[in-house]
């Protein structure tokens, strides 16, 4: 469904692109997560495919497509849910819905049912009378989902959608997503909550620096954690590691990618007999998280 | 989908009580304030004022000045024995010293070589009433010489049924058309002029609140054209810009009767010309309104920009203080402000009794003002937008 080919964008003044070379896919039915640390460039690509952006390098396409002319001809096939509360806080929620089904270009029953139908995807049908600024903070992500899915696009962005929200509206909100995807939309998850990507998403792309660093399945990014070991041991270094496989150091950590056929109970013993004073370790599937700290070096919250 | 985005626009207006009652009760507010403060301003006050005479001197034409000034200025007070302390203070506005020797000198030929009347005012007093008093008592002593030297001894007393004021005919000029000017004649139009450029602070601020909610940015990633959101911004406010012309105008017609001001007056006004004037006036406002408002970055701007930017082009463009009263270079920069030039228009129909080829100049100068703020605002917002 899209296919952002070695897309690179370089702001006017700034030092350094905020994208270089990024290739991603997103396909019909699948949720592609997007990680990256502030800076990363989740913001410039996401502006690209909201049109606030033009490509200066590499090609955005949608079915073959190049991304400009799809949001020429029909711009609500794509949509973007912001971060924000990106809607009329002194009007209603049937207002608002109202608002944004006229400019999807909806009109006549359609309007009418998809406004329904939404409405009953968020669950608002009760606040549809209640000024959106009055509404909890829970409600009015439910709201911006609303709107956002009313012209029934097939490929929807959502912008850390969940910052800030109780658990139980964040849940409704990843099923809702969930929902989406599985009747056939292309959805890319853009968050800092590793969790939420682990649970929904069945892709991970992640950013840092305006570039991929990594891109593939979940699941077998994940397992290629079982073949990690993390230790942290005082006067650990590489040469002791290097006969098990390949030595990695992360702060006060070391990252030891095993060797075919090394398992993991072997080397601890093994350095242990050696001397060493192995005060932590961690191997098995390895959590996003981990996976990502290993990456960039550091951990998304603390960026 | 026009439709919907103006009605989302009405609806967020109706509910800015702050923005309604800038653009509503503000303007219509200081019509009725300075109609009322000013309402005198066309016909003199002199006949109200509080004065007292100290006559020094008791001969018949001392005497016959005094009853002829107290025909026209109502009766004099009794002079205090402080009276000059009670001049200081304002308690009295003026005392009218009539010297010794001013019947002689009133009775002679020749002209007078030294003062013989004195006129003292209260130190506040405005220069107009001041000139004015002071040019009534120097035709009050020429009359009563005149009438000295050509009166036959003994011939019957005129008793003021001719006199040398008859001989100036004097009145502010409209024609046959025009209403009979009014401080409501001139303050309906001038603050329905800055009323509709008012427009400029309640729209900038709905700009902004959209632009950072990141609601505009959805519009606009579903698609909605520039030209389609600028003009559902305009097409609201050129309707609020109507309604404030009628209810302004009403409140001069109908209000300002009832509250003891004098009425505006449409008689003879043309209404074609009026509509033109308006329409001109509502469309460079809002052109101007969607400029600063694509400009603006901020809340606290759009608070602080469109206000001020509003009082200092009515204080340029004669609202506050008629350009006429101005210095010469104020007075050409005040002909390059298009409240100015609103007023004019509004004037030129309500007071001048003009028609459509009398206000069209100040009409097209407005228009050229709107097409210029309208391509500014168009690109700005592409530029705000990306």
């Amino acid at each position: 469904m899209l296919e952002i080919r070695s897309l690179g964008y370089h702001y006017k003044g700034a030092q350094y692109p905020a994208l270089s070379g990024v290739t991603v896919a997103a396909k019909r039915g699948g949720i592609l997560g997007l990680l990256g640390p502030n800076g990363a460039g989740k913001t410039t690509l996401i502006s690209h495919l909201s049109g606030a952006l033009e490509v200066q390098l590499g090609s955005i396409l949608v079915d073959g497509v190049p991304l400009e002319k799809v949001r020429r001809r029909t711009p609500t096939r794509i949509a973007v849910a912001p971060q924000q509360e990106a809607f009329y806080p002194m009007l209603t929620v049937a207002e608002n819905m109202a608002v944004f089904a006229a400019a999807g270009r909806l009109n006549g029953t359609r309007k009418r049912s998809r406004i329904e139908e939404c409405m009953a995807l968020g669950q608002l049908e009760r606040f549809a009378d209640v000024r959106a600024a009055k509404l909890s903070g829970g409600l009015k992500r439910r709201l911006n989902l609303a709107i956002t899915l009313l012209p029934q696009p097939e490929l929807v962005l959502f912008d850390e959608p969940t910052v800030g929200v109780d658990a139980q509206s964040r849940a409704f909100v990843l099923d809702a997503i969930r929902r989406l995807a599985d009747e056939g939309a292309a959805v890319i998850y853009a968050s800092h909550y590793m969790e939420e990507i682990e649970a929904i998403a069945e892709r991970v792309a992640i950013l840092d620096h305006g570039r991929v660093i990594r891109i593939g399945a979940l699941t077998e990014m994940l397992s290629e954690g079982a073949r990690v070991i993390t230790l942290k041991a005082p006067d650990l270094h590489a040469q002791a590691l290097q006969p098990y496989g390949k030595p990695e150091r992360s702060g006060t950590h070391w990252r030891l990618e095993l060797d075919d056929n090394m398992r993991p109970t072997y080397v601890l013993k093994a350095l242990e007999e050696a001397g060493f004073d192995v005060q932590q370790a961690e191997f098995g599937r390895a959590s996003l998280e981990q996976l990502f700290m290993s990456l960039t070096q550091r951990s998304l919250r603390d960026s | 989908m026009l439709a919907a985005l103006v009605k989302k626009e009405w609806l967020a207006l109706l509910r800015d009580l702050h923005g309604l009652a800038a653009m509503f009760v503000m303007p219509a507010l200081f019509i009725v304030v300075m109609s009322l403060a000013l309402k005198d301003i066309y016909s003199s006050p002199i006949g109200a004022l509080r004065y007292a005479v100290d006559a020094r001197d008791s001969g018949v034409q001392a005497t016959l000045l005094l009853q002829r000034w107290q025909r026209t200025h109502g009766a004099a007070l009794p002079l205090p024995q402080d009276w000059q302390g009670q001049l200081r203070s304002g308690r009295l506005q003026y005392v009218i010293v009539l010297e010794p020797g001013l019947s002689a000198e009133l009775d002679t030929p020749a002209l007078p070589t030294e003062p013989r009347i004195g006129l003292l005012t209260e130190p506040g007093i405005d220069g107009n009433l001041f000139n004015s008093l002071r040019a009534e008592l120097v035709g009050a002593g020429g009359e009563a010489k005149a009438r000295a030297a050509f009166s036959a001894p003994g011939g019957p007393d005129d008793a003021g049924t001719s006199s040398m004021a008859r001989l100036v005919k004097a009145e502010r000029y409209a024609g046959n058309v025009g209403p009979r000017p009014s401080a409501v004649q001139q303050n309906v139009p001038s603050w329905l002029v800055f009323g509709m450029f008012f427009v400029v602070a309640s729209l900038s601020t709905l700009l902004i609140q959209e632009r950072q909610s990141g609601a505009l940015g959805r519009l606009q990633a579903m698609g909605v054209s520039r030209v389609t959101l600028l003009a559902s911004k305009a097409l609201p406010y050129l309707g609020v810009n109507a309604l404030q012309a009628v209810v302004m105008l009403a409140v001069g017609v109908w209000l300002m009767p009832l509250i003891g001001g004098d009425a505006l007056s449409l008689r003879g006004a043309n209404v074609g010309a009026l509509l033109l004037s308006l329409a001109a006036i509502s469309v460079a406002a809002v052109s101007l309104a969607l400029a600063l408002a694509c400009l603006v970055r901020t809340h606290a701007q759009a608070a602080t920009v469109g206000p001020f930017l509003n009082v200092l082009m009515a204080a340029l463009g004669g609202i506050m203080v008629p350009a006429f009263v101005m210095p010469a270079f104020m007075q050409r920069v005040s002909a390059m402000s298009p409240m100015n030039w609103g007023l004019e228009a509004l004037l030129t129909v309500l007071l001048r009794g003009g028609g459509v080829a009398d206000v069209l100049p100040n009409v097209l100068r407005l228009a050229g003002f709107a097409v210029v703020m309208l391509l500014l605002a168009a690109l700005l917002f592409r530029r705000r937008a990306t």
